[in-house]
């Protein structure tokens, strides 16, 4: 079979089996782009279960519902689970769908690589998920029990649920590592004629340059968690004192890795809001090369910053001012993408739809995240917000309101282009109010927490926290249902509703736009040319 | 913008994917390898 | 071991009164506010300036949050389609003026970072840090599963603090008391205007010894020191917690310091150096079964019921049950007095490298180790009906040190 027939196949339509079996063996990069889509959205809902067991579980000072033991495993597994299962594959899904489609190319560069990525994280998810149902038929102690940070040696001493979250960790990194390789080749090779690099589109450049973090810190993650696994069982001593390792290499190891990650969630989302700022303010992308640069100044900042992530380990003082300052330089860059953010929507004609919405709302609350993050960075004062529920919050502001919420925004600016219909704009807006004031009603109180000297992990807490600890319940509860709108919006979108044009939004611009919505099975049959 | 992709074209674009691809993932296998011999 | 009650009963006013205005903001709100939403009051040096740096930082964000924002929702105001505005076509700064308006902001931002935020940081570092100018003495402090150890090795008083909260109160059979979780059965007690340099380590996983109001955060860290110092500038009871996820009871190994004028502590070293001195000559008189068995089950009860829990079934694998051991089934003593390698006895007193179980030789006084070895012989359905006595576990030791 030769892969220039898939493309150039004269019957384009009539070329996939059905059924299952078409998900199953298909290369088409927007198939493949929905099942992504789809396994994040069930996975987000898997995460979102077990953190509300947690606040359940929090409601009220006392152990009400469950074990520590258990509610330790369910706080690790949410976090790898919404970090590796739900945000890395929508924005993986985000690549598949729209790359293609933005750059004028046929197709992914390597589409049986780009099966294989996907289909590698369904048996990835369930190794995660597994020791919890073992534990139930009396196998093993439940899952990984040490937080998504696998700090040894806790992580040591840990149950077979450490070695199923190796396995996983391995699986989803490989996966990770394909579909960042695929993307590279893609932008650098299959770009439509005239389309140069500094006139690729934005959300191009932040995967771009994601793909790279991957490529750069995934080995360095998969070598971290390959020394615990011979650590626990094959008798090597890379992280135990008594045989002349150190057990804050593993940190090292694991925040030269989980730092950049934070960007590699981060920077498709950056990349694709000036597209929706752009749109729906009816005005060009304001600093599309600052923006560029400021990408790639985040890029190489993030691998030169994860000490101030264990600031408590305890540092020479020297290193300690360098892990600050370099932590700091990083508010540069990102206040370079605030500024252009704004800068697009300033003197535009602005429309507010449900995208807009949600690009605002992840504006605002990514600036926390930022801001926070900024007096993270000052050691001094870092000795009191570390290991504290200030530090819950901050990240949540980051990865929900930053990641998922961009994440959202996204899948509202394009789901008319992916389904050909539009979905309610009603029930989106009213997504939007109740997520954005159920998340901080959720987080608000978590800052303070923090501050009042609640350390994160805990089961049960001292009753001097009993009342934020009520409030941040509840609105966890109301942000979990909350999303149950979102589900169905999208799923009543792909059923039906009224129909999208090629150009769904006004002000939209780019080659995704020129063509039919829901595009052709095979994008750009005839090559397009950029001027 | 109604140029049709020719075959050669892409198949060109394909291999040089392709070799690129195997670079990429050898470099990372290199710094898999790489990190075992990391000493504190 | 050691007797804080007299300590309980002049426990300053402090605490008390925070716990009254807690409940007073309960009931009005806003009265509390101060303690609720900000750091509890800082009693270091450290944690003044923390404070106050944190206090600053706040007002710095919010300033930059608010100008951003306003900015932006103005813009969300004023240049809507529904008000008729028109986009304009600008996509960057043209011309001088519009550049330096682009520019501005950044240079403010640096101002920020590596001026107004970083050079009280550097100070503050700078001075967190240098633990040893001038300390004037030296607190050890040991993290393990779930509790902790002190060290004064000037005065080689040595102490293991476990939290005191009663199961029951967790488990919401009965009502919590006022220092929920946060109480502990042997607090430290540290003399009040003294720099105490505080060293860490910990005889297991990454443990973080905390408390707010000293303003430092630590790891205890297996296998290495690490140290930080406080210097306490007001007598009172000082609550804290682990903060690293330490495994299944993180959530329950409290951290408390009772901060005395120096007399008074002073005063409580000679008594803890006589309650010491009283163990020790404890270990030289045969003690009955009965006396080791009820001694026995209070050391069990904070020593070891977290891991092999009060039933001495354990929590398989990590920790393994009491009750039926192979371990606990073995004799007490080879025939010619010397403990056997493996033995109950050679485990509870050497623990299990690379396991939650921990050398108890260093943590525990002659008697407790064989209060604790006969308790669990003869607990849980073990019968095995002997008894070890204090003073062989004495000679074990001296036996071990040559």
């Amino acid at each position: 079979m030769s892969i220039a027939t898939t493309v150039h196949g004269e019957h384009p339509a009539e070329h996939y089996p059905g059924g299952l079996l078409r998900w199953l063996t298909t290369t088409n990069h927007k198939d493949i782009g929905t099942m992504y889509l789809l396994f994040s959205l069930v996975m987000f809902f898997v995460g979102g279960l077990m953190i509300l067991l947690v606040r359940a579980e929090l409601f009220q000072p006392g152990l009400q519902l469950m074990k520590p033991e258990f509610f330790n495993q369910l706080i690790g597994v949410h976090a790898l689970v919404m970090i590796f299962a739900a945000l890395m594959p929508a924005a993986t899904g985000f690549a598949n769908w729209m790359i293609p489609l933005m750059i004028g190319a046929p197709d992914m560069a390597l589409p049986r690589l780009n099966n294989w990525g996907f289909w590698l994280l369904p048996p990835a998810a369930t190794l995660l998920t597994l020791p919890f149902v073992l534990a139930l038929f009396g196998v093993g102690d439940g899952a990984i029990a040490t937080g998504w940070t696998f700090y040894a040696p806790l992580s040591v001493q840990g149950g077979l649920g450490v070695d199923f979250a190796i396995l996983a960790v391995h699986i989803l990194g490989i996966s990770s590592i394909m579909g960042s390789i695929n993307i590279i080749v893609t932008i650098f090779n299959m770009r439509a004629p005239g389309m140069t690099m500094m006139k690729l589109p934005l959300f191009a450049w932040g995967w771009l340059i994601t793909a790279f973090l991957l490529i750069a810190t995934l080995p360095v993650l998969a070598g971290a968690v390959t020394m615990l696994l011979t650590d626990r069982h094959f008798g090597t001593h890379f992280f135990d004192a008594a045989g002349g390792g150190d057990p804050i290499l593993f940190q090292h190891l694991f925040w030269f890795f989980g730092h950049p990650e934070v960007y590699i969630l981060l920077l498709p989302v950056w990349g694709l809001m000036p597209h929706v700022l752009a749109t729906f303010s009816r005005k060009p992308t304001y600093g599309y090369t600052a923006q560029v640069y400021g990408f790639i100044a985040i890029g190489l900042l993030s691998v030169i910053v994860w000490a101030h992530h264990f600031f408590t380990v305890g540092m020479p003082v020297p290193a300690l001012i360098y892990f600050m300052f370099s932590t700091m330089a990083i508010s540069v860059p990102l206040a370079v993408l605030f500024f252009c953010w704004i800068a697009t929507m300033w003197k535009g004609s602005m429309t507010f739809e449900t995208p807009m919405l949600f690009a605002v709302g992840f504006i605002v609350l990514f600036g926390i995240a930022g801001l926070t993050g900024l007096v993270l960075a000052d050691v001094a004062a870092d000795a009191q917000y570390h290991h504290s529920y200030f530090v819950v919050a901050h990240f949540h502001y980051a990865l929900f309101a930053g990641g998922i919420m961009g994440v959202m925004t996204g899948v509202y600016y394009w789901l008319p282009k992916w389904t050909g219909h539009m979905y309610s704009e009603r029930l989106g807006k009213l997504h939007f109010w109740l997520t954005v004031v159920s998340f901080n009603l959720t987080f608000i109180p978590q800052f303070f927490l923090g501050l009042a000297g609640m350390p994160r992990r805990i089961p049960d807490y001292a009753l001097q926290f009993a009342e934020f600890n009520a409030i941040s319940t509840v609105g966890a509860f109301i942000l979990g249902i909350s999303q149950l709108l979102f589900a169905w919006n999208i799923w009543s979108c792909v059923r039906g509703g009224p129909k999208a044009e090629a150009r769904a939004w006004e002000g939209a611009e780019g080659l995704e736009w020129e063509l039919s919505s829901p595009p052709p099975h095979h994008s750009w049959e005839t090559q397009p040319v950029v001027k | 913008m109604t140029e049709s992709f020719s075959a050669e074209d892409l198949a060109r674009r394909r291999a040089a994917s392709r070799r690129l691809g195997w670079a990429i993932g050898l470099a990372v296998l290199a710094l898999y390898i790489l990190g075992f011999f990391i000493k504190r | 071991m050691l007797d804080a009650v007299d300590l309980e009963a002049e426990k300053p006013r402090g605490p008390r009164l925070r716990g009254l205005l807690t409940l007073a903001a309960l009931a009005s709100g806003p009265a509390g506010a101060e303690i609720r939403f900000n750091f509890p009051e800082p009693v270091t040096p450290i944690a003044r300036e923390t404070l106050a740096i944190h206090n600053e930082f706040m007002l710095i964000i919010t300033v930059l949050f608010v100008a951003v924002f306003a900015i932006m929702i103005y813009s969300m105001i004023r240049h809507r389609k529904s008000v008729g505005h028109e986009p304009v076509k600008f996509s960057g700064p043209r011309g001088a003026a519009q550049w330096f308006w682009a520019l501005v902001p950044f240079a403010i931002l640096l101002f920020i970072d590596f001026v107004l935020m970083g050079i009280p940081a550097v100070k503050a570092i700078v001075e967190m840090e240098d633990t040893k100018t001038r300390a004037d003495m030296v607190l050890k402090v040991t993290g393990m599963q779930w509790k902790w150890q002190y060290e004064y090795p000037d005065s080689g008083i040595r102490f293991v603090s476990t939290m005191s909260t009663p199961r029951d109160q967790i488990t919401n059979a009965e009502a919590k008391g006022e220092h929920y979780l946060l109480e502990v059965d042997n607090p430290v007690v540290l003399p009040v205007n003294k720099k105490v340099r505080i060293l860490l380590t910990s005889t297991d996983v990454i443990h973080t010894w905390w408390v707010p109001q000293f303003g430092v955060k630590r790891d205890a860290i297996p296998g290495f020191l690490r140290e930080t110092w406080v210097k306490i500038e007001k007598p009172g009871t000082y609550r804290g917690q682990c903060a690293e996820l330490c495994g299944k009871d993180h959530g329950f190994m409290p951290v408390v310091v009772h901060a005395v004028p120096e007399p008074e502590y002073l005063a409580w070293v000679e008594q803890q150096k006589a309650a010491a001195q009283a163990a020790a000559s404890g270990a030289d008189r045969a003690w009955s079964r009965d006396e080791l068995m009820a001694a026995g089950q209070d050391v069990y009860s904070k020593q070891c019921v977290a891991c092999h829990q009060p039933n001495g079934q354990g929590l398989p694998p990590a920790f393994p049950p009491l009750a039926g051991s192979k371990v606990v089934g073995t004799p007490l003593l080879a025939p010619d007095g010397r403990a056997v390698k493996d033995s109950h006895v050679d485990r509870v007193l050497n623990g299990k490298p690379g396991t939650a179980m921990m050398a108890y030789r260093n943590t525990l006084s002659d008697v407790e180790l064989a209060a604790v070895i006969t308790y669990e012989r003869n607990s849980f359905g073990n019968t095995l009906g002997d008894m070890i006595q204090p003073a062989q576990i004495k000679a074990l030791r001296q036996e071990a040190k040559q």
